[in-house]
């Protein structure tokens, strides 16, 4: 019986005979699925060019190239991934992977074309008829690297807001190896960095425990890592590529772990600095701020003998006196001034420069001249009231806060300014007052509205940790004088600060007023060049620019030949770009005494 | 796994025992003992399931590791058993006649890493590479990038940039 | 009639001998022919060729030849760091690609001591079924095709497609599928997943009742399939055979059962086994294990938590180390005992990752045994039933 079943059961098949086909009749035209991962399409202003979809691409399909209209600034290569789809495996890792979330993947798979160079194409770019189809691969909820910022211990506000202990701990070696670990290695920073950094390489260092070669590859471009792991204004942090989907990679504080954990005893055998040949020339340097130092270093690693003019008694110049001690402590400040005069540099304190010795002086008994002397001079608002001697200028009173000296601190202060600095007088009378009333009542307030504040977003939240009130978004307009004292300050309300060309011309509501009262007043809304140390003979040869500025050549060297100016006055007030300036400077000054005999 | 452990460690040279996990134990033995080893194994203690037989090439102590997984399928257990041998001097003891496909993978392994199996059958013979004369590419000195580099080309039409060298160039075309 | 044409009833036996088990062949008596079957041919999909040394219509003799599939993934996993290595591993073996992934993935996690969540979990244990039956699938037409049945080939690989579509809506890829990646997995289900999916399910039950049959209840079939293609028990262990080939000899391999992973624990099923290993009941077992799949799927289905995390936290992939060590994962494929031993150096690169393909015993020692005395005209036949996929052969 079974038997014969097995010789009728096939025939069943017969039934099959009058089903509908099963086949799809237009397959080019059938639609991938809602996932499918078709051809790239790419934001093509949303893209920065980090080429981390290169580096993950395991096929070496992504090649990043210049693409028209797209032009390479900060933040951004101007580089666009191109893609050779003879070699695409499709597996969307570049998608998943994508920094800025510009890349996905289209759900189209069929594109008939005779010329197989056209399956090359920058995605976005290059028009596709699937740039504007809404499905496909989508980077998916998961990360490959982790987009939130390892957190930084710090003191507590209660703890820190009566002393001037340092309040950022730094990282432990766990923390910054997960925080290491987060960089993708673009290398979009460096060009950001003034010092142009290896940022990247030195991350890397992190990661692979070598701290001995990370602090080789920050000695390269800057020899102040202690202080700049502190202060550094971090322009690098600002166009970082983790950036655009998470926070920012903390590169600050990783430079602040190499330096913070190599011994200052062992970096001259670190970096290989033991001996130096001499060359027997000599450079004299005014001023021992960032780019006074940054210049005695590299020069003193070409074999210069430097002497640097230090107007006050101690080094570092803004760093030390213009920078609060819970912010940057002068130990650190020591650690990196001690290593650099390690190398011979020697320092010449409490010399003034056209009264101690005149300039054309060191003309003659040097081969030539640096002078990073900084903005020291307190800048006024000039409103009716700012005369009184209960008006001080910010950066005067922290440099006697440095020195050690004691200021005037009065029950309520009011501070006009909205930079760092202003923050870091606001901070630093804070605690001066809680010290002294064991309250705080400071007022800070400045033109700027909160959002485009100059000072760093973490000093803003900090101070108000620390009970500061921050009130910006004010225009002062006079200053209410009786009896010869300071009563408060009135203030509109401003509008905008910059016009349309982006230059400073504030506008304000006049009829919307407000009054901070105060018995002192703090301004605090820049600083100016002091340049009394230079000749009338010397000033009348120096070129100018008309609003005032020296003019300097890429080398820094000014219209003398043997001067050479850098940092705060070249640049503005910034301690990377003075560092920047210096190396750059120390360059040119080797070109200019070699190329003198 | 610990008991047989504790029995074999009395009748030959083993050592970094390790229990990789509840289901896999890695453990390594001097060569001259290996192929007893084995043996023992399949006979007495029911491994009688070889899974893996492959290599190592740790170039930097100038040795290979054979690794040899079997399997003991009553205890469902699988044993990473490791023998070091010379780099210079690569040959093993011939398992074929243990377990048959072990013939395959030792001509494998002659092929891939240059490692010799005296009497395995057709061990001489290209496996997968019928006409090559080169470094058995599976050792870590063969460099696949380079060969795929002389041996082919590239396709035309493609350059490369570096994000930060181009930045630089760009941004800072002086320096 | 045997004693009439000389014909020795056990036909292992012939040829004679000689005393190293071989026979001797001398190509220039005229007697023998040598032919290639292969590498295309029906019977594997991939490529692989037989030497093969025929007496008549008989086979001698033959060498297994493989070498067209060589693109040497395991050295190229050396020079990539290890998510690179993940778009690659699926490419191993191209029918069912996910056991490579889950693999790679799984010893990956072991070395770097990660715990995949809970959802990831249930999603790659429902993948690795979905690609079994897709597999089983596809395998089926195959078997029935190399005896001469192209319509059940038809069949069920519309049956596969209609899988590779829901392959394709949750993973983005209908072939490769690059879903199981280290860590966890690359998506949760769309939505109506399960419904779509069971509408199949319930559509590829009623086409194999039909397959039922016309291929299983078909003379011609069982003609040519009963009793041929041999796997003693006493060969299991000695030639490494695993999975349906070892399991229709009545030895109940199975790396589901023998060494839970994933979801299988929470499972319910028996390792089905049969008490005699032809290509019938070989054909047999592998088209109730494809049922038991099914079965699976809906548990899966049934039992899986909706939402949730569906990938671990893992270092950032562009410089992941895994910690120095070694281990072997392995999974139940169609075929067998699917393993990966990886060995990890510390560095963002592994030191070497060997594929334990099933195919690699069953296609090469195994298959030059039983093909002897085999027809010319069933060496398809068999090879099929072996279910190899050359590209696990050669990496």
């Amino acid at each position: 019986m079974g038997k014969i079943n097995d010789i009728l059961s096939p025939f069943t098949a017969w039934k099959h005979l009058i089903r509908e086909p099963l086949t799809i009749k237009k397959p080019l035209e059938r639609e991938g699925a809602d996932r499918y991962r078709g051809f790239h399409k790419n934001e093509i202003d949303k893209c920065i060019g980090c080429g981390t979809c290169e580096d993950i691409c395991q096929n070496a399909a992504i090649d990043l190239v210049p693409v028209e209209g797209i032009e390479t600034k900060h933040g951004d290569s101007g580089l666009r991934p191109k893609i050779d789809y003879g070699r695409c495996c499709w597996c969307a890792l570049c998608v998943d992977i994508c920094t800025t979330n510009s890349l996905s993947m289209s759900n189209e798979f069929t594109w008939i074309d005779e010329d197989a160079d056209n399956f090359l194409f920058v995605p976005g770019a290059d028009a596709k008829p699937w740039d504007n189809s809404e499905k496909g691969w989508k980077k998916p909820n998961y990360n490959l690297y982790n987009p939130n910022r390892v957190e930084m211990n710090e003191l507590h506000p209660e703890e820190r807001d009566k002393s001037f202990i340092e309040i950022v701990q730094g990282y432990s070696k766990g923390q910054a190896l997960a925080e290491a670990d987060r960089c993708v290695e673009c290398g979009i920073c460096t060009a950001t960095c003034p010092a142009q950094m290896g940022i990247p390489e030195y991350i890397k260092a992190i990661r692979n425990d070598n701290l001995e070669e990370g602090l080789r590859i920050l000695y390269d471009t800057n020899p102040l890592p202690e202080i700049c792991g502190r202060i550094c204004t971090h322009k690098c942090e600002t166009v970082c590529s983790v950036g655009h989907q998470g926070d920012p990679i903390s590169i600050r504080w990783l430079k602040r772990y190499i330096a913070d954990q190599n011994p200052s005893e062992k970096f001259k055998k670190i970096l290989g600095t033991d001996t130096i040949e001499q060359n027997g020339k000599k450079v004299a340097i005014i001023g021992s701020g960032p780019s006074g130092l940054s210049a005695a270093h590299y020069l003193a690693l070409m074999g210069y003998s430097c002497t640097i003019f230090e107007k006050l008694p101690l080094a570092g110049g803004m760093m030390r006196y213009g920078i609060p001690e819970y912010r940057l402590p002068y130990d650190q400040i020591d650690k990196d001034i001690n290593y650099i005069l390690s190398l011979g540099v020697e320092i010449k304190y409490n010399t003034t420069i056209g009264k101690d010795i005149t300039l054309e002086q060191l003309n003659k008994d040097y081969d030539a001249v640096f002078a990073g002397t900084g903005l020291h001079l307190g800048r006024s608002t000039k409103i009716p009231g700012s005369d009184n001697k209960n008006v001080y200028f910010a950066t005067d009173l922290l440099r006697e806060i440095s020195l050690g000296n004691e200021i005037p601190i009065e029950n309520k202060i009011v501070v006009i300014g909205g930079g760092n600095v202003a923050l870091d007088i606001t901070r630093s009378m804070a605690r001066l007052q809680n010290q002294k009333y064991g309250k705080v009542n400071i007022i800070t307030t400045s033109l700027e509205s909160e959002d485009i504040m100059p000072a760093d977003r973490e000093e803003i939240i900090e101070g108000r940790e620390e009970q500061a009130q921050i009130i910006p978004g004010w225009g002062p307009i006079e200053i209410e004088i009786e009896n010869d004292k300071v009563k408060g300050l009135h203030v509109v309300k401003c509008l905008s600060v910059f016009d349309e060309d982006g230059r400073f011309n504030p506008k304000f509501d006049e009829n919307i007023k407000n009054f901070f009262e105060a018995d002192m007043i703090v301004e605090s809304i820049g600083q100016g060049m002091d340049l009394s140390y230079l000749s009338v003979s010397i000033k009348e040869n120096l070129e100018m620019d008309n609003r005032g500025r020296i003019i300097v050549n890429k080398h820094f060297q000014s219209s003398i030949e043997w001067l050479f100016l850098g940092g705060d006055i070249i640049q503005g007030p910034d301690v990377i770009h003075g560092i920047a300036n210096g190396h750059k400077a120390a360059i040119g000054i080797d070109n200019y005494i070699n190329n003198k005999k | 796994m610990k008991e047989i452990i504790n029995k074999i460690e009395k009748l030959y040279p083993i050592s970094d025992f390790k229990q990789q996990n509840d289901k896999t134990a890695l453990l390594t033995v001097e060569q001259d003992k290996a192929v007893d080893l084995l043996i023992y194994m399949q006979k007495f203690e029911g491994f009688k399931h070889l899974a893996i037989l492959t290599a190592v090439d740790w170039i930097e102590n100038n040795q290979f590791q054979l690794s040899y997984i079997i399997n003991n399928p009553e205890l469902k257990m699988d044993l990473i058993l490791r023998v070091f041998i010379d780099r210079e001097k690569a040959e093993m003891t011939s398992i074929h006649n243990l377990w048959e496909q072990a013939a395959t993978y030792q001509r494998e392994l002659k092929e891939m890493f240059g490692i010799n199996f005296p009497n395995s059958p057709r061990v001489d013979k290209p496996f997968i590479l019928e006409g090559w004369d080169g470094l058995p590419p599976y050792r870590r000195d063969f460099d696949t990038k380079k060969y795929s580099e002389d041996t082919y080309f590239p396709r035309e039409g493609r350059t490369k940039n570096n994000p930060v060298e181009y930045m630089k160039q760009k941004l800072y075309p002086d320096e | 009639m045997s004693k009439l044409f000389n014909i020795k009833e056990d036909r292992s036996l012939f040829p004679e001998k000689n005393e190293h088990g071989k026979i001797d062949i001398d190509l220039s008596s005229h007697k023998y022919l040598k032919m290639w079957h292969g590498p295309q041919h029906p019977g594997i999909t991939g490529n692989m060729s037989l030497e093969i040394t025929l007496l008549g219509d008989e086979v001698m003799d033959c060498e297994t030849h493989v070498g067209y599939l060589h693109r040497g993934f395991e050295k190229l996993m050396e020079r990539r760091k290890y998510i690179q290595c993940f778009p690659i591993v699926c490419r191993v073996s191209v029918p069912e690609p996910d056991f490579n992934e889950y693999c790679f993935a799984a010893a990956m996690e072991e070395l770097a001591g990660i715990e995949i969540p809970e959802t990831a979990k249930w999603l790659r244990t429902l993948v690795l079924e979905m690609a079994r039956l897709a597999s089983y699938l596809m395998w089926i037409g195959g078997q029935a095709g190399a005896f001469g049945q192209g319509i059940i080939g038809q069949w069920t690989n519309y049956l596969r497609d209609s899988m590779l579509d829901r392959f394709e809506e949750l993973t983005g890829g209908r072939v490769y599928h690059m879903y199981i990646i280290p860590g966890g997995v690359r998506g949760l289900l769309p939505a109506g997943f399960k419904q779509r999916m069971e509408e199949n399910l319930k559509f590829i039950e009623q086409m194999m009742q039909d397959v039922d049959k016309v291929m299983f209840n078909n003379a011609v079939f069982k003609k040519r399939s009963v009793d041929m293609g041999i796997i003693e028990k006493d060969w299991i262990y000695k030639f490494g055979i695993t999975g349906p080939n070892a399991r229709a000899a009545g030895i109940p391999l199975d790396v589901r059962k023998d060494n839970p992973y994933l979801a299988y624990p929470e499972l319910d099923f028996e390792t089905i086994t049969a008490s005699h290993s032809d290509i019938y009941n070989r054909a047999d077992l592998r088209r109730k294990d494809l049922l038991l799949s099914i079965d699976l799927i809906r548990q899966i289905m049934a039992k899986m938590p909706d939402g949730g995390e569906i990938r671990a936290e893992t270092p950032n992939v562009l410089h992941w180390k895994v910690p120095k060590g070694e281990t072997y994962s392995k999974a139940e494929c169609t075929r067998g005992e699917y393993g990966y031993y990886m060995v990890a150096d510390g560095t963002e690169y592994p030191r070497r990752i060997n594929v334990r393909g099933p195919s690699y015993t069953h296609a090469v020692s195994l298959l030059e045994k039983m093909i002897i005395n085999c027809n010319l005209a069933d060496i398809a036949g068999l090879m099929v039933s072996l279910h190899t996929y050359p590209p696990e052969i050669e990496r």
